[in-house]
């Protein structure tokens, strides 16, 4: 099976370095476009002579941008903050309801549980605009029009399906009879839970939760429909960015760049747990 | 203490059904404190969900279990003080062997000293002393084993259900155990029901046998009537290697009583039996019943094979209408010719089935039953 | 004395379960049940607005029309052309992506250092928000300094706009969505091949079978479940596609990519037509739920079959 012919190898090669090429320049010319001013980012042809700069960064962490009309207001580092906050408000929020959830799906095949499973997994592939538009309005009538509990509350739409599947499945993993041996043993039901359950579905509560911060700080559409300015993520922030800058372009460079490190960051770290979590532990690699 | 009531465990009228299928069926027992009784079963008969309703892990449909004569079919099972070792064994995997064994402590709310204490008599008792920072992952079979009895012994439970723990571990180590348990069982002074596969297991643990089959126990009672009176066919040949020989018989009338032939060699069945004169009938002869003999009154037969084990010898014979009988006999005792052969039975070993419904039949109260027993 | 007392001690048929225990299940969904509550009632109300003449801008317009919405679709250009450029999209992205991610997982199929590191690498694109990826090849197809734009003058393509003319406007948010979720599908297949048993590849070595032929007759049969999971899932998503197409055109030049949802969003933003908004995205749900049963069904066997092999 080794012994390829040297012209498949080349080729495979060559195959190898088109698809790294394709999939990672974007990610590498959005890099060296923030490091770089305006002056040279416009230069013709473009080339990799340049003096790097943080001064992108600068501008966008003191949220001070200067130019030759004067001195403009960039509220990104609030875009920053409200991702955060946000991602990891509904993501804490869908651990605590879908966790006990998915293991009362897992243990309890009661009425009705496949029925409430099957809403929440149909809903995460039904438009989301569908429940956005009208919830636009409730919203306006309820009071959690452009607050973060709205938004929130509305993130669970993405997060909550995620986690009680994923989860799910990794509480069915469990032997019922590790837990119905700590329970002979003479523990509660409730410390049963915390001192088996939990800690054995860990990985998978892990994943599942690291994927639901993924999806939620990648969200768009939910803020762009209910939130303004001043409570918009990343997603959304930048691309307002772009028409209040007009044409800064390096800062806009260094906006995406801050925007998309964080996932970045974790499915590095975390990459092994993602492969399971994107097929909703259909396929575990 | 309070005085002990007499029946450690009280099952009565258990019922229980996934679905369609009916898992228990109207089941009844009574062990007394302190006795060992063991559900013997084919897999599939029901003898886990049995222990499973006993120990809380399944709700049963109908019926009670009583622990100590206390009503426990609706406590929760941290309530029941009983202590199980499962047949997967069920360690947690996520904690070493000592915190394993120690859990019944835990939740007992014990000091730190008593747990540890506690953890370690019984660990040395099971000889894993060695191996208690260990996680399970890192065990052997057999440690994993141990492990999973000295947890359910640890707390010093009333009530000991053991699901068939001998049953993933090799040969060897199966043997070994089976002559260690019953001291370890009987200085635990607990109640024990002990499920399990093997006869041999069940002949040596048990007080009792009860032989559960389709969720229905068809035999209750000591080893040794088990071995020797069979309720059923299938019950016959569960117990005993190699397995007895069945063989379709009609008794006939021969003076007095009732004889079967066997290579048109008269055998007679003793008295009682004289209602089955005619009627379809299985006779079971157990191989080590069975002996070679060079008196003229043995059955004739024709040697085809001899299978040395270690402690017997198993000779394949064929009857002259070429049934097949196997014959036992201890290692180092004289065999057969080669070729034609005589067999002879030990009077009174023969068991006598129903064909059709493969019932014992046993025989019927008698005044004359002095006169011919030989 | 162990005893079977078989004989008739009637006990009352009782109900097993303690309220409590039988409550607990319940308890623990409840807020799982709440979210689902609070799904479908914004969901019914859609459906409630798709039968009604309701534009915000004239609240005191509103009634109930029926069907009047989904009928007039039927002599709508604007409906005809939303659904032609929805199916467009969805099947092109899913057909390519699905084709470079078969041959990306073949070629990373062997676990060595090197593939599982590319393996990885390819994670970016897929964890990068598709709107801000939008925005990466927006700048990277600025007609000013776009280093893509760069590349097609170099090549020839003088006047190259990239997703401001109507003419190369599909191809640019195609080649976004390719880019985003290619690894999807890439790490999907790339699971499935690594898991098929070896034995048939084995037997097929011994008995000669040229590799081409392997692909053929073994690795594609054997791969069709996850093939089949991986491009349904993906085609529940395209066909919605709303981040990459609003952030890189908001559906223009013109009503060029005037998907399903970018259409109803403007239609309920700009021209405040709840009501058409509304039936537009029931007809977007229906085609959905459509393909949802189909893949839910597939993708629980799916599961199945990798929780009996671990």
């Amino acid at each position: 099976m080794d012994h390829a012919p040297i012209w498949e190898r080349w080729l495979r090669g060559v195959a190898l370095i088109l698809v790294v090429l394709f999939f990672m320049f974007p990610i590498f010319w959005i890099l060296v476009m923030s490091v770089q001013t305006n002056e040279t980012i416009l230069r013709s042809p473009p080339s990799m002579a340049f003096e790097p700069t943080l001064q992108n960064y600068q501008a966008l962490i003191t949220g001070k941008l200067e130019t030759q009309a004067g001195s403009l207001d960039i509220a990104f580092m609030q875009n920053l903050w409200n991702s955060v906050l946000l991602s990891v408000c509904s993501v804490a929020l869908a651990l605590v309801l879908g966790v006990p959830a998915a293991y009362a799906f897992a243990r309890h095949k009661f009425r009705g549980s496949e029925d409430i499973a099957f809403t929440l997994l149909s809903f995460r592939f039904a438009p989301p605009l569908l429940v956005l538009l009208p919830l636009t309005l409730y919203f306006q009538d309820i009071g959690l029009a452009d607050t973060y509990v709205g938004l929130i509350w509305v993130y669970q739409l993405i997060c909550l399906p995620l986690i009680l599947w994923i989860v799910r499945g990794y509480f069915e993993d469990i032997s019922p009879d590790i837990e119905h041996a700590y329970r002979i043993a003479g523990h509660s039901w409730l410390s049963t839970f915390r001192r088996i359950a939990l800690p054995l579905a860990g990985p998978g509560i892990a994943a599942a939760g690291l994927l639901a911060f993924i999806f939620a700080w990648n969200n768009f559409i939910f803020a762009l429909v209910l939130a303004s300015a001043d409570k918009q993520p990343v997603t959304v922030g930048a691309l307002a960015f772009v028409t209040a800058s007009g044409i800064q372009y390096g800062q806009i460079a260094a906006a995406v760049v801050l925007s998309i490190a964080p996932t970045l960051a974790l499915a590095l770290y975390a990459q092994r747990y993602l492969v399971e979590g994107l097929s909703l532990g259909a396929v575990k690699g | 203490m309070t005085e002990q009531h007499p029946l450690g465990l009280s099952i009565q009228n258990l019922t229980k059904r996934f679905k369609s299928d009916t898992a228990l069926d109207d089941v009844s027992l009574d062990v007394p404190a302190g006795g060992t009784l063991v559900i013997f079963g084919p897999s599939g008969a029901g003898k886990t969900v049995l222990l499973r309703c006993v120990a809380g892990a399944i709700d049963p449909d109908a019926g009670q279990v009583l622990v100590g004569g206390e009503d426990v079919t609706d406590a929760p099972p941290e309530q029941r003080g009983v202590g199980m070792a499962f047949q997967n064994f069920a360690l947690f995997p996520h904690m070493t062997a000592r915190d394993n064994i120690a859990s019944p402590l835990t939740a007992a709310r014990q000091s730190k000293d008593a747990i540890r204490a506690g953890v370690e008599s019984v660990a040395k008792l099971l000889k894993i002393d060695h191996v208690l920072s260990h996680a399970p992952r890192a065990l052997s079979n057999g440690q994993k084993q141990r492990t999973a009895l000295a947890r359910a012994l640890a707390g010093k439970p009333k009530l000991l259900l053991l699901d068939d723990p001998l049953r993933n571990v090799d040969a060897k180590l199966r043997f070994e155990m089976r002559l260690e348990l019953p001291r370890l069982l009987a200085d635990q002074g607990a109640t024990v029901v002990y499920v399990t596969q093997d006869y041999k297991e069940a002949m040596a643990l048990g007080d009792r046998i009860a032989v559960l089959n389709a969720g229905r126990i068809v035999q209750l009672g000591t080893p040794a009537e088990i071995y020797q009176e069979p309720a059923t066919t299938d019950i016959a040949r569960l117990f005993g290697d190699p397995t007895i020989n069945l063989l379709d018989v009609t008794p006939e009338r021969d003076g007095g009583g009732a004889i079967v032939r066997l290579s048109d060699q008269r055998l007679p069945l003793g008295p009682g039996f004289e209602q089955t004169i005619d009627h379809p009938c299985a006779i079971g002869l157990r191989p080590e019943a069975l002996s070679f003999t060079e008196e003229a009154d043995g059955v004739p037969v024709t040697v085809e094979a001899e299978t040395p084990f270690n402690e017997k010898i198993v000779t394949l014979v064929t009857t002259l209408r070429g049934r097949e009988i196997l014959v036992s006999r201890p290692t180092g005792t004289p065999g057969p010719r080669e070729g034609a052969a005589r067999i002879v039975a030990r009077p009174g070993a023969a068991v006598l089935f129903d064909r059709e419904t493969g019932a014992r039949i046993p025989p019927a109260p008698s005044d004359k039953a002095q006169t011919e027993a030989a | 004395m162990a005893t079977a007392t078989n004989d008739a001690q009637l006990s009352p048929p009782t109900r097993r379960y303690s309220a409590s225990k039988r409550l607990l299940p319940y308890l623990l969904s409840l807020p799982a049940l709440l979210v689902c509550i609070g799904i479908l009632i914004p969901f019914f109300t859609a459906v409630f607005y798709s039968l009604q003449r309701f534009r915000l801008s004239q609240p005191w317009n509103r009634s109930m029309n029926w069907g009047e919405n989904y009928l007039n679709f039927l002599s709508d250009p604007d409906f005809w052309n939303t659904l032609q450029i929805s199916l467009t999209y969805a099947f092109l992205t899913v057909g390519l992506e699905l084709l470079l991610g078969l041959a990306i997982a073949l070629l990373l199929q062997k676990p060595t250092r090197l593939n599982n590191f590319v393996s990885i690498m390819l994670l970016m694109p897929l964890m990068t928000a598709p709107a801000l990826a939008a925005l990466m090849w927006k700048l990277m197809t600025n007609p000013n300094f776009g280093i893509l734009s760069y590349f097609a003058t170099v090549i020839g393509f003088d006047d190259m706009r990239w997703g401001a003319s109507p003419d190369t406007a599909l191809f640019t948010v195609i080649l976004v969505d390719i880019w985003v979720y290619t690894p999807f599908m890439m790490i999907l297949l790339l699971a499935g091949l690594r898991s098929l048993p070896k034995q048939p590849f084995e037997a097929a070595a011994l008995d000669g079978v040229p590799k081409i032929q392997q692909f053929w007759r073994i690795t594609l049969p054997m791969l069709t479940p996850y093939i089949l999971t991986a491009s349904l899932f993906r085609l529940l998503d395209s066909i919605q596609q709303f981040d990459i197409i609003y952030a890189l055109t908001q559906g223009g030049p013109g009503d060029k990519l005037m998907v399903f949802q970018v259409e109803a969003y403007l239609n309920f933003f700009q021209s405040t037509n709840v009501g058409r908004s509304a039936a537009l995205l029931m007809i977007l749900w229906a085609l959905t739920f459509f393909l949802s049963n189909i893949f839910i069904k597939n993708w629980l066997r799916l599961r199945e079959r990798a929780r009996g092999e671990v």
